[in-house]
C-alpha cells in the first residue's frame, strides 16, 4: 500500500494551498518594510514594552517611517504607551489602516480590539479549559492577520514587541523569515541575566535571528534632587554578560520615574526629555540601531 | 492527512464537508477507481485545530476578509473597533462568523457591532432562547437560509424578538429582520 509520502497533491482539501496564500499575502504586504526588528526579554517586567515604545520614538524623531506590532498578544500594551489605546482600526481599500501614535508611529495592537481594561484575550472554542491544545495557533494566526492585512505603507523599520519568554520568538521568526534580528531588553539583576542567557542561546541555537545586542533597563537610579546615581540592581553586570555572550551591549537606560510617568500617559518620555540620562541613553542606542540599519 | 483506498491503493478524493454541527465536521472521501465512499468525522477540538489554521477543508468560496479570523474568533471584541467592518461584511467573514458562533454554543462576533461580556452573552443569550419558541412557518422560512449562515441567522432573529418583546418566533417576526440578513 502507498504511503503519506507516495501520495501528491492534498485529495481536494486545500489546506496547504491555503496555507500557502496566506504566507504569499504576508510576503507581499512585509516587502513594503525595509527592515524587521523583535524585542524580546527573557523575563518580565524588564520594561521591553517602554524600551520598545521610546526606541521608535527616538527612530521616528530622526526621521525614520516606525510601525510598532504588538505581538504580546495577551498582554498587549503597545496601544497604551503609545497613546492610542480606544482608537478604533479602519478598513480601507488596502487593508486595515492602523492607528497613529505620536510621530506618525504605526501601531497594531490587540489591545485595540478589546473593550475595557478587565477583558482578557478569549477565543471563541469548544472549551477554554483545553484551550493549551489550540490557543498558540490562534495567537500566530492573529499576528500574521495583523502582520498582512495591516496597511503599513512604506516603512523603514517595523519593531515587534514580543512577549516574555523564548518560545513565542519562533512564532514570529515563522512569520518573518527575513527578521532582521533580535534585541534584547533585560535588567541588571542576575535573575533577568539568567533567563536571559537563555533566551539569546534559544535564538542563536535554532538560528532564528541574529542577536543586535543587549538594552539594560532601569541601570541606575539618579536622584532628582542632588543628582547622585545609585545602581537598581547592584551584582548584576550587564555589559559583562552581553561580553561573554558576544552581543554587543548597546547601553544601559537609567531609571526615571518621569518616564513611567509618560509610560502611563501614552506619550514615549524621549520625546519630551531627551536631555535626561535616560533619554540621552535611548537616543545613543537608537543611533546604533540607525547605523545597523543603514549598514545592512 | 490523506485518505488512501485500502482495496485500489488510490487516493480518495474529497466529495463534500459538512457541519459544523455542535463543532463537528463531517468530511467525506470518494476513491475515484471503486467509489467507495468513507467519511471523517471529528470532534470539536479537531475541528478547533482545522479553525485555529484559519483554512477551510475544501477550500475557501472567496478571498478572506482582512483580520477576518481574529474578527471571526475573538471573543467579546470591542464594538467598533475595526470602523467600516459590518457584522457580515463578507460571505467569508459570515462564514467564519456562523462557523465560530456554533463552536462557541452561542458567543458571536462584537468586534464590528458590540461589546459585550462573553460570559453574559451566553447567559444572555441561553436565557432568550429558553423563552423564544418558533411557528412551523417561521421555521420553514428559516430553512431557505443557507446552511452555513442558519445558527448565526437563528440566534439573531431570536435576539432581535427578545429585544422587542416578541414572545413568538412568526412569519411577521422574520419579515421584520429579513432586511438585516438577506432572507
Amino acid at each position: 500500500m502507498k504511503t503519506y509520502w507516495d501520495i501528491a497533491g492534498d485529495g481536494g482539501s486545500n489546506i496547504g494551498a491555503q496555507v500557502e496564500a496566506q504566507h504569499t499575502r504576508l510576503r507581499a504586504r512585509m516587502a513594503h518594510i525595509r527592515r524587521k526588528i523583535a524585542v524580546v526579554s527573557g523575563k518580565g517586567g524588564v520594561g521591553k514594552s517602554t524600551m520598545t515604545a521610546n526606541l521608535a520614538a527616538a527612530l521616528a524623531m530622526q526621521g525614520f517611517r516606525i510601525g510598532v506590532l504588538d505581538a504580546d498578544v495577551n498582554g498587549p500594551s503597545m496601544g497604551k504607551l503609545l497613546g492610542v489605546r480606544g482608537r478604533s482600526l479602519t478598513m480601507g481599500p488596502d487593508g486595515i489602516v492602523p492607528t497613529e501614535g505620536p510621530m506618525g508611529i504605526k501601531v497594531v495592537s490587540m489591545d485595540l480590539l478589546l473593550p475595557s481594561d478587565e477583558t482578557p484575550v478569549t477565543w471563541h472554542g469548544p472549551g477554554q479549559q483545553e484551550s493549551f491544545m489550540w490557543r498558540g495557533m490562534m495567537e500566530v494566526n492573529a499576528l500574521r492577520e495583523f502582520l498582512a492585512d495591516t496597511a503599513w505603507g512604506e516603512l523603514d523599520l517595523l519593531l515587534a514587541d514580543l512577549p516574555p519568554g523564548t518560545d513565542r520568538i519562533s512564532h514570529l521568526t515563522g512569520l518573518l523569515p527575513d527578521l532582521a534580528g533580535c534585541l534584547i531588553i533585560t535588567v541588571a539583576s542576575e535573575v533577568s541575566h539568567l533567563i536571559v542567557k537563555k533566551a539569546v542561546s534559544a535564538v542563536r541555537d535554532a538560528q532564528w535571528a541574529p542577536c543586535l545586542g543587549v538594552v539594560e533597563n532601569m541601570g541606575r537610579f539618579i536622584c532628582g534632587h542632588c543628582g547622585a546615581a545609585e545602581e537598581m540592581f547592584p551584582g548584576g553586570d550587564t555589559a559583562a554578560m552581553a561580553a561573554a555572550m558576544s552581543i554587543p551591549f548597546l547601553g544601559s537606560v537609567a531609571f526615571d520615574p518621569r518616564l513611567a510617568a509618560a509610560s502611563d500617559r501614552g506619550t514615549p518620555f524621549i520625546l519630551s526629555h531627551p536631555e535626561t540620562p535616560a533619554g540621552e541613553a535611548l537616543l545613543r542606542i537608537a543611533r546604533t540601531i540607525q547605523k545597523q540599519m543603514e549598514a545592512a | 492527512m490523506k485518505f488512501i483506498c485500502v482495496l485500489c491503493d488510490t487516493q480518495m478524493k474529497l466529495e463534500e464537508t459538512t457541519g459544523q454541527v455542535e463543532g463537528s465536521l463531517s468530511i467525506i472521501f470518494t476513491c475515484p477507481s471503486c467509489a467507495h465512499r468513507t467519511a471523517l468525522l471529528t470532534n470539536p477540538w479537531e475541528t478547533q485545530l482545522v479553525r485555529a489554521l484559519d483554512v477551510k477543508i475544501g477550500g475557501r468560496s472567496g478571498s478572506p476578509e482582512p483580520m477576518g479570523f481574529v474578527r471571526a474568533m475573538l471573543a467579546g471584541g470591542r464594538m467598533g473597533a475595526l470602523e467600516g467592518a459590518g457584522d457580515a461584511a463578507s460571505p467569508a467573514a459570515e462564514e467564519d462568523s456562523a462557523a465560530s458562533a456554533e463552536l462557541s454554543a452561542g458567543a458571536s462576533t462584537e468586534l464590528g457591532t458590540g461589546s459585550r461580556c462573553p460570559f453574559s452573552a451566553v447567559a444572555n443569550r441561553a436565557a432568550e432562547m429558553a423563552s423564544v419558541s418558533w411557528d412551523p412557518s417561521a421555521e420553514r422560512l428559516l430553512e431557505r437560509v443557507p446552511e452555513f449562515i442558519r445558527p448565526m441567522a437563528r440566534q439573531g432573529i431570536e435576539r432581535f424578538a427578545a429585544e422587542h418583546g416578541y414572545p413568538r418566533i412568526t412569519e411577521e417576526v422574520i419579515e421584520k429582520v429579513r432586511g438585516s440578513f438577506g432572507l
